[in-house]
């Protein structure tokens, strides 16, 4: 039995009495609240180490890719002429549609940008089986919000998409290419 | 002086008793101290090493992949700079000056020297460039070029890729008239993972 010495008002030494049991229980409370703080310490520790040993995923689709692609398809060469050029680049072949021109060899332009950019995106952007891409569309309109083609999409629209408008402002009326990426 | 030597005595007895039972105990109790200094001093040291056995064996275990980390940024940059670099780019060869033009006969050139620019794009980076439409599979030589798809640069075997859309670009003669002829293409940098290789 523990003995605690105390000193009463007059100074005199008093002996009390205190249970074994009761110190006993506050020291095992002591130690869980140590083991407490220990574990939660440790699980932020550990939600840290997970977070920075986390590498950044690489996209799918890249913001610089569809970009690129409407840049680039836009110089593509044609096989559709007119009486100035043998060979339209795409992007002269879109002002040919707006003008609904037709080619040299008596095609319309507009078919010839359809099919051509049809032929582009499908090659470019493959939607069918398990590839990451889900879908896409390209539209082509003009300031007044006219289609200067019929919409060209395949696949689904998902959440995640990436995109790119680019107005053009030719000699002829304004018109606006707009590519989406969904994936 | 019989009994005073005998009291003296017995009180040395009793004193040289005490003293040696409190030493004892002293002793003990330093030896225990003693211990405990010594499990303590073992159990930091163990605890260090193994500390810096952790730290030493993350560091290592992240150098492979740092390097892959590095080189991808290195190919994400090229890949996307590449086509406007002098030893790629159109210039005004084509009219204007266009953005993501790669001249298609100033590449094949770069082929046939490519010796001379050994490593210039990184020590384990390959360039390849790929016409998407239209679409094949034909590998460009000196010979077949321009009826060709595929324009190998340095015809490394490396699995890890970025790409980018071009408009690979050339004079085309058709009828004894030269054209300007741009196909849609991409240009792809590899680099090489060295999670996967250790050699």
């Amino acid at each position: 039995m523990m003995i605690k010495t105390t000193k009463n008002k007059s100074g005199q030494k008093q002996k009390s009495k205190i249970s074994p049991f009761a110190k006993n229980k506050s020291g095992q409370e002591e130690l869980i609240g140590f083991v407490l703080i220990i574990v939660l310490v440790a699980i932020i520790g550990l939600i840290f180490l997970g977070f920075s040993l986390r590498s950044p995923q690489k996209e799918i689709v890249e913001s610089y890719e569809v970009e690129s692609f409407i840049q680039a398809f836009l110089q593509y060469t044609t096989d559709c002429g007119n009486y100035r050029e043998n060979y339209l680049p795409l992007q002269k072949l879109i002002s040919a549609c707006v003008d609904k021109e037709t080619c040299l060899d008596e095609r319309e332009s507009c078919d010839v940008l359809n099919f051509t950019l049809t032929g582009m995106i499908e090659n470019s952007w493959k939607v069918e089986g398990d590839r990451p891409i889900q879908g896409y569309e390209l539209k082509i309109v003009l300031e007044n919000g006219t289609e200067v083609i019929p919409l060209i999409n395949n696949g689904n629209s998902t959440k995640n998409s990436k995109g790119v408008s680019q107005p053009f402002t030719p000699l002829g009326e304004n018109y606006e290419v707009t590519f989406i990426v969904y994936y | 002086m019989v009994v005073k030597i005998s009291l003296r005595s017995i009180w040395f007895a009793q004193a040289w008793s005490n003293q040696r039972t409190d030493s004892i105990a002293q002793n003990k109790k330093a030896q225990m101290k003693i211990q405990q200094m010594v499990f303590m001093l073992l159990a930091a040291t163990l605890f260090f090493a193994l500390v810096g056995m952790l730290l030493l064996a993350l560091k290592f275990s992240g150098l492979k992949e740092s390097a892959t980390e590095l080189e991808e940024k290195n190919a994400l940059l090229l890949v996307t700079k590449i086509a406007n670099s002098p030893e790629f780019s159109c210039g005004s060869a084509f009219g204007n000056l266009k953005t993501n033009c790669v001249d298609a006969d100033k590449v094949m050139m770069l082929k046939k020297n490519i010796d001379k620019y050994d490593n210039f794009w990184g020590k384990e980076t390959n360039i390849e460039i790929i016409k998407i439409y239209p679409e094949g599979n034909v590998v460009c030589t000196i010979g077949n070029y321009p009826n060709c798809n595929l324009i190998n640069l340095q015809s490394k075997k490396i699995n890890i890729e970025h790409s980018n859309f071009i408009s690979l670009c050339r004079k085309n003669l058709i009828n004894g008239e030269v054209h300007d002829k741009c196909e849609l293409a991409k240009i792809i940098v590899s680099y090489k993972d060295w999670r996967e290789n250790d050699d």
